[in-house]
C-alpha cells in the first residue's frame, strides 16, 4: 500500500524528528507505524495532513510520542548489569570509532605521565638522602665562613681541635666525629703484588659508628678505630681484598708504607648518602694526618666536623651560642697572627668575617655545595625545577586530553540531545561520559607505566642514578589508581557540563553552538603549552650555549694534547728518572711534575693558599692577601704554555729561582704592585709558635720574576682568584704535553717506563681537556635534560594540537566545502585554518620571552664568565615552535582543503 | 473494550502467540491483527506494544530484521527458538490461571 508519495514521508520523517523522536532504534520503527497508519486513514478518504495528524493523535500527540521513547529508553537501561555494560560497549564502541583521536589522546596523557613518573622517581630518591642515619634528626655539620684578604670562603670543615672544644664548652653536644680527606691511596694486602687505587678513602675519628648508622658485620664498633694504624672497610672492599672472607685481623697497606690492621667491616654505605666511604683510617697515633689531627690550631680549617646534638636540644639556640667558641678560642690565635691592635670588631668592621655555623644532615645534599664537599652534591633549585616542569607536563596532557574529550563530545551532540530531551536521563550521560574518560585514563596509565620502565633506564644515566619502579610496591598501583580515576572523572565531567549547557532544540536542529566561553577556556590551554614549550626551549639553547663558550673561551693556558699521569708519587725515589726517560720519547714535548693543575676536579688534584702581604709593611687586615701557592718545577709554564706577559718563567740557570715567585695579573693588581712588579717581593710567615699560630719573627720573602697571563683554573662560575707560582717539590702528577696524532703508541712507552720504575702500582692517565670538560659535567647533564623534556613538551603540545586541528576541520567540513565551491584556493583555506592557531602561537610566544629572560638571567647570574643570549635565540626558539605548530596544522588544513567539496556538502 | 488494566499483564502473551502464529511481523501490523482477532474490543496503543516488544527482544524471545522500503525501515520481528518454547509455557499458565480465577469468583469459565 504505497499511498504515500515520497514527499509525504519525507514530511512526516521531518516531523517526527522536530517532535523529538530520534532515537536510536525506535524512531525508524514509530516512523513506519505512523506511516503505515496515515496510509489506512487515507484509504478510508481523508487527505494526508488531516490522517497523519488523526494517527498522531491517537498516539496522544507529541506528548505521547516522547512518552513512548522514553518508556522504551528507560526499560531498555533498567536493568543494572546492562546498564553498565551498555556504558562500557559503548565506551568501546566510541573508542573504536574515534581510533584515532583515542590513540592520541592516550598516547599524549601516556607519555605525560610518564614522564611524571620519572621526575617523581627522582625527587623521591633526591630527597631521601641521609635518611638511613636513624639519628639523622640530631646530626649537625659544623659549616666556617671566611671572608678575608680579598676571599670569601665558604667552608664544610673545622679546624682540628674545633670538635673537642666544641664539646667541652657546650653539654647539648652528645659525640662529635671528625674527617680529615686525604685523597686516594694506592692499597694492597700484604701479600698482594699490584696496588689498587682507592678513592673512597677517609681518615676518622672512632665515634663514627656512634653517630651514622653504618651497619658493621665484623668487629666492634665501639673500638674499631681507636687504635692507631687500624682501619674499618665496608664490604665491597672486604670482598676486592679478602675474597675468602678472613678480613678481620688482616693487614692492609696504604701507599706502599702505611700498614693498617682491618678492625670491622661494615655494610656498604647506601647509594642516597652525601658520602660512600670505603675505608676508614683511625685518626690516632703517630702516621701524620693523625698528628695533624692533634693540632691545636684554630686557623686551618681542614677538617669536616660532625656533631650528634642530644636528644631535645635545639640546634638554632645552640648556633647562637657559638660567638662564645670564637671569642675564646679563635680570637686570640687571629689577634696573633695578625697584628697586637687586632681586635674582631675591627676585624669585622673592615668587611671581614669570620663565622660558623649548624647545618642540618638532613640539608647537605641539596644546600650544600662547598668547596670540599665529600662528593658533588645535589641542588634544591633542581628539584624545584624538575618538580615544576613535571607538573607542567602533567598538567599539558591532562588539558589536552580534557581539550580532545570536549571537542569530540560536540560530534556526539545528536545523542546529547537525545538525552537531554529524555530530561531525567541527563544523568547517563554524565554517567556515560565519565565511563569512557575513566576508561581512557586507566589505559593511558597502565601504557604509561609501561613507558617509564623502558624510558627509566636512559634517564639513570642522564642522572647519574639508579631509579627504579617499585613494581612489588602495592602503594605504587593505588595512588596510580585514584590519580587514574581523580584525571578520568575531571576530564569527564568538563564536557559533560559543557555539554548540559545545550539547548536540545538547538543541537537537533544541527546548531551546535560551541559557545563562546569554550573556545577561550580552548585556546587559553593551547597558549599555556606552548608557553612552556617555548620556555624550555630557549632554556635548552641557553645551557647549550653557555656549555659551548666554556668549551672554547680561551683558558690562558693550552689544555689540548696534555696527559696526566696520577699518582706520580709512586715514582719515588724515580720521579725524576721518569721523567728523563719520557724526554726521550720522540713525540713528547715537553713534561712538568706537580700535584698542582689548571682543572679542578678529583680531590687529588692539589689546591693550597697561604697569606701573603707585599714586602716592607707590617702584615694587618687591609693589606693581607690571600694567594694560591702553587708548587711547580720549571717546565711547568712551558708545557701548559701559559703566557709569561712581563719578565720571564722559571729557569733552572738561576739559582735564585729557588725563592723567586710568578704571579699572575690578578695577584699583581691585588697586591698593587703596579705597572713594574718585576724585582718587588713579597711575604708570608715562615713558621709557627710551639702553640701553632704564626710566628712574626719569621718571615719568608720571595721576589717576583714574571708575571703570567690570568688563567682559569677553577669553573668559570668564579672569578680568577690571585696565584703564585713557586719553585718547590709536589709530585702529583706529572703532565706531559704531547705531539703527533699517535697518543696511543707514546701511552704504551710511557707505560713501559712506569712499569720499569714503579712496579705494582697502577698506571693510571687521562687527557687534560677530558677533564676540563668534566667540571662541566653537570652543565652537560643539565643541557640534555633540558633538551629532553623540552622535546616531550613539544611533542605532547603537538599531538593535542594535532588532533584539535583535525576536529575542527572536520566541524567546518560543510563550510570548507561552500567556500570552495564559491572559488577559494587551497592555500586561503589553509591560511583560514592556520591563522587562528598562528595567533596563539604568538600569544604564547608574547607570553613566554619575559618568563624566559628572567630564567635564563638567573642561571646565567651564577657564572661569572657567561655567554652572550641575545634577541636571537628567543626568535629562533619563537620561530622553532611556529614552524612545528605549523606543521602540525598545516597537514590537517591541506587535507581539508583539498578534500572534494561535493562530497562534503553532499553528506549533510 | 477490556480495562487496560486487565490488559498489561497478559500483553506478552498476546504477542508472544500472534507472532508464533504468523511468523513474521512489523508493529503497525501486529496492532491491526490484534485488532481483528478481538473484534476491535482490544485496541493495541503504540505506547504499549512497542516497549513491550523490546523488552522481548531484550529478553531474547523474539528477533528483528530491518528492511529498507525506499525511505522507510520496516523492522520485522520473529521469535527467538527460545520465544517459541516459551509461547507454549506463558498460554498454558494462562489456561491455569483462567481456572483459578473461575474457582476463585465462583463463575463458570468456557
Amino acid at each position: 500500500m504505497n499511498n504515500l508519495t515520497s514527499d509525504n514521508i519525507a514530511y512526516i520523517i521531518k516531523d517526527l524528528n522536530y517532535r523529538g523522536i530520534v532515537a536510536e532504534g525506535i524512531h525508524e520503527e514509530l516512523i513506519d507505524h505512523i506511516c503505515s497508519a496515515t496510509e489506512a486513514e487515507m484509504v478510508k478518504g481523508k487527505k494526508f495532513i488531516d490522517a497523519y495528524h488523526h494517527v498522531l493523535k491517537s498516539f496522544g500527540h507529541t506528548a505521547g510520542l516522547r512518552q513512548t521513547q522514553k518508556q522504551i529508553l528507560q526499560s531498555e537501561n533498567q536493568k543494572s548489569a546492562i546498564m553498565l555494560k551498555n556504558y562500557l560497549t559503548i565506551a568501546f564502541r566510541n573508542l573504536k570509532k574515534q581510533g584515532f583521536y583515542s590513540f592520541i589522546n592516550i598516547g599524549g596523557l601516556a607519555v605525560g605521565v610518564a614522564a611524571c613518573l620519572v621526575i617523581v622517581l627522582f625527587i623521591i630518591d633526591e630527597l631521601s638522602f641521609d635518611k638511613f642515619n636513624t639519628r639523622a634528626n640530631r646530626i649537625y655539620r659544623v659549616n666556617h665562613e671566611i671572608k678575608f684578604g680579598g676571599n670569601h670562603m665558604l667552608m664544610n670543615t673545622s679546624s682540628a681541635p674545633t670538635a673537642s672544644a666544641l664539646q667541652q664548652d657546650y653539654p647539648e653536644i652528645e659525640a662529635t666525629v671528625r674527617f680529615r680527606d686525604y685523597g686516594s691511596y694506592l692499597v694492597k694486602t700484604a701479600e698482594g703484588r699490584e696496588s689498587i687505587k682507592e678513592q673512597n678513602v677517609i681518615w676518622t675519628d672512632s665515634t663514627f659508628f656512634k653517630i651514622f648508622s653504618v651497619n658493621v658485620l665484623l668487629g666492634d664498633p665501639k673500638t674499631a678505630l681507636r687504635e692507631p694504624a687500624s682501619v674499618a672497610i665496608s664490604r665491597r672492599t672486604a670482598d676486592k681484598y679478602f675474597p675468602y672472607g678472613n678480613a678481620l685481623g688482616q693487614s692492609l697497606i696504604l701507599d706502599s708504607k702505611y700498614n693498617a690492621k682491618v678492625t670491622a667491616v661494615y655494610e656498604n654505605i647506601p647509594s642516597t648518602s652525601h658520602f660512600h666511604f670505603d675505608i676508614l683510617i683511625s685518626m690516632v697515633g703517630d702516621w701524620p694526618v693523625a698528628k695533624e689531627a692533634q693540632s691545636t690550631v684554630f686557623l686551618s680549617n681542614n677538617f669536616p666536623t660532625y656533631l650528634l646534638l642530644k636528644e631535645g636540644v635545639k640546634a638554632k639556640e645552640l648556633n647562637n651560642k657559638l660567638g662564645g667558641y670564637l671569642a675564646k678560642y679563635v680570637g686570640p690565635q687571629l689577634a696573633q697572627a695578625l697584628g697586637n691592635d687586632f681586635t674582631m670588631e675591627k676585624f669585622k668592621a673592615a668587611g671581614n668575617k669570620y663565622e660558623i655555623s649548624l647545618m642540618r644532615l638532613l640539608d647537605i645534599h641539596l644546600h650544600s655545595n662547598f668547596k670540599g664537599e665529600f662528593e658533588p652534591n645535589g641542588n634544591i633549585a633542581y628539584i624545584y625545577l624538575f618538580g615544576t616542569i613535571a607538573l607542567f607536563i602533567l598538567v599539558i596532557a591532562c588539558i589536552n586530553f580534557m581539550n580532545l574529550s570536549t571537542a569530540r563530545s560536540s560530534n556526539r551532540a545528536k545523542e546529547v540531545g537525545v538525552r537531554k530531551v529524555m530530561g531525567s536521563l541527563r544523568s547517563h550521560l554524565v554517567r556515560q561520559f565519565l565511563t569512557e574518560s575513566t576508561l581512557v585514563t586507566i589505559f593511558s596509565f597502565v601504557v604509561a607505566l609501561g613507558l617509564a620502565y623502558l624510558f627509566l633506564p636512559f634517564f639513570n644515566n642522564l642522572s647519574l642514578k639508579r631509579l627504579h619502579l617499585p613494581l612489588t610496591d602495592p602503594a605504587l598501583y593505588m595512588i596510580l589508581f585514584v590519580a587514574a580515576l581523580v584525571i578520568g572523572l575531571m576530564a569527564g565531567l568538563y564536557p559533560s557540563f559543557f555539554l548540559s549547557a545545550f539547548k536540545p532544540v538547538n543541537v537537533l536542529k544541527g546548531h551546535v553552538a560551541l559557545g563562546m566561553k569554550s573556545g577561550f577556556i580552548r585556546s587559553t590551554l593551547v597558549v599555556f603549552q606552548f608557553v612552556i614549550s617555548i620556555f624550555l626551549i630557549i632554556g635548552a639553547i641557553t645551557v647549550n650555549r653557555q656549555l659551548n663558550y666554556i668549551q672554547s673561551k680561551k683558558l690562558g693556558f693550552e689544555k689540548d694534547q696534555v696527559l696526566l699521569i696520577k699518582d706520580a708519587y709512586a715514582l719515588r725515589p724515580n720521579v725524576q728518572s721518569f721523567r728523563n726517560e719520557a724526554l726521550k720519547i720522540g713525540s713528547v714535548e715537553s713534561c712538568t711534575i706537580s700535584g698542582f693543575l689548571p682543572v679542578e676536579g678529583s680531590s687529588e688534584i692539589s689546591r693550597h693558599d697561604n697569606t701573603f702581604w707585599k714586602e716592607g709593611k707590617q702584615p694587618n687586615p687591609d693589606n693581607l692577601v690571600s694567594l694560591q701557592d702553587w708548587r711547580v718545577d720549571n717546565d711547568y709554564i712551558n708545557t701548559f704554555k701559559m703566557n709569561v706577559k712581563k719578565g720571564r718563567g722559571f729557569n733552572s740557570e738561576f739559582l735564585s729561582d729557588s725563592s723567586a715567585v710568578v704571579l699572575n695579573e690578578a695577584a699583581i693588581k691585588q697586591f698593587g704592585l703596579g705597572d713594574d712588579p718585576i724585582g718587588k717581593k713579597i711575604s708570608t710567615f715562615g713558621g709557627e709558635r710551639p702553640d701553632g699560630s704564626p710566628d712574626p719573627n719569621q718571615i719568608e720573602s720571595w721576589t717576583v720574576i714574571g708575571v703570567v697571563e690570568d688563567f682559569h683554573f677553577s669553573s668559570m662560575k668564579e672569578n680568577i682568584l690571585s696565584l703564585g707560582l713557586f719553585l718547590r717539590k709536589s709530585d702529583g702528577f706529572i703532565s706531559i704535553r704531547i705531539n703527533g696524532n699517535n697518543s696511543q703508541e707514546t701511552i704504551q712507552s710511557l707505560e713501559k717506563i712506569w712499569k720499569q720504575l714503579a712496579p705494582g702500582q697502577p698506571f693510571q692517565y687521562s687527557f687534560l681537556d677530558e677533564d676540563f670538560g668534566q667540571m662541566y659535567a653537570s652543565e652537560q647533564r643539565l643541557g640534555q635534560i633540558f633538551g629532553a623534556f623540552a622535546g616531550l613538551a613539544i611533542i605532547i603540545a603537538c599531538l593535542g594540537l594535532f588532533a584539535l586541528t583535525a576536529f575542527t576541520a572536520e566541524q567546518r567540513t560543510k563550510e570548507i566545502g561552500i567556500r570552495k565551491v564559491l572559488g577559494a584556493s587551497v592555500s586561503s583555506i589553509v591560511i583560514l585554518l592556520s591563522k587562528e592557531f598562528g595567533k596563539l602561537i604568538i600569544i604564547a610566544f608574547v607570553v613566554a620571552v619575559p618568563i624566559a629572560w628572567l630564567g635564563v638571567d638567573w642561571w646565567l647570574k651564577s657564572y661569572t664568565y657567561k655567554t652572550e643570549i641575545g634577541g636571537l635565540v628567543y626568535l629562533f626558539a619563537g620561530l622553532l615552535t611556529f614552524a612545528i605548530a605549523w606543521i602540525t596544522v598545516g597537514y590537517q588544513s591541506i587535507k581539508a582543503a583539498t578534500s572534494d567539496p561535493v562530497r562534503s556538502l553532499k553528506n549533510e | 473494550m477490556h480495562s487496560s488494566e486487565l490488559l498489561k499483564g497478559t500483553l506478552q502473551t498476546i504477542l508472544l502467540k500472534v507472532l508464533k502464529d504468523n511468523g513474521k511481523m512489523y508493529g503497525y501490523e501486529i496492532t491491526q491483527r490484534v485488532k481483528e482477532l478481538s473484534a476491535g474490543s482490544i485496541l493495541l496503543t503504540e505506547g504499549a506494544l512497542y516497549p513491550t516488544l523490546h523488552r522481548l527482544e531484550a529478553e531474547g524471545l523474539l528477533k528483528t530484521d530491518t528492511v529498507m522500503l525506499g525511505k522507510r525501515v520496516r523492522k520485522y520481528y520473529t521469535l527467538t527458538p527460545e520465544g517459541k518454547s516459551t509461547v507454549k509455557e506463558r498460554v498454558s499458565e494462562f489456561v491455569e490461571f483462567i481456572k483459578t480465577m473461575g474457582n476463585i469468583l465462583q463463575v463458570e469459565t468456557y
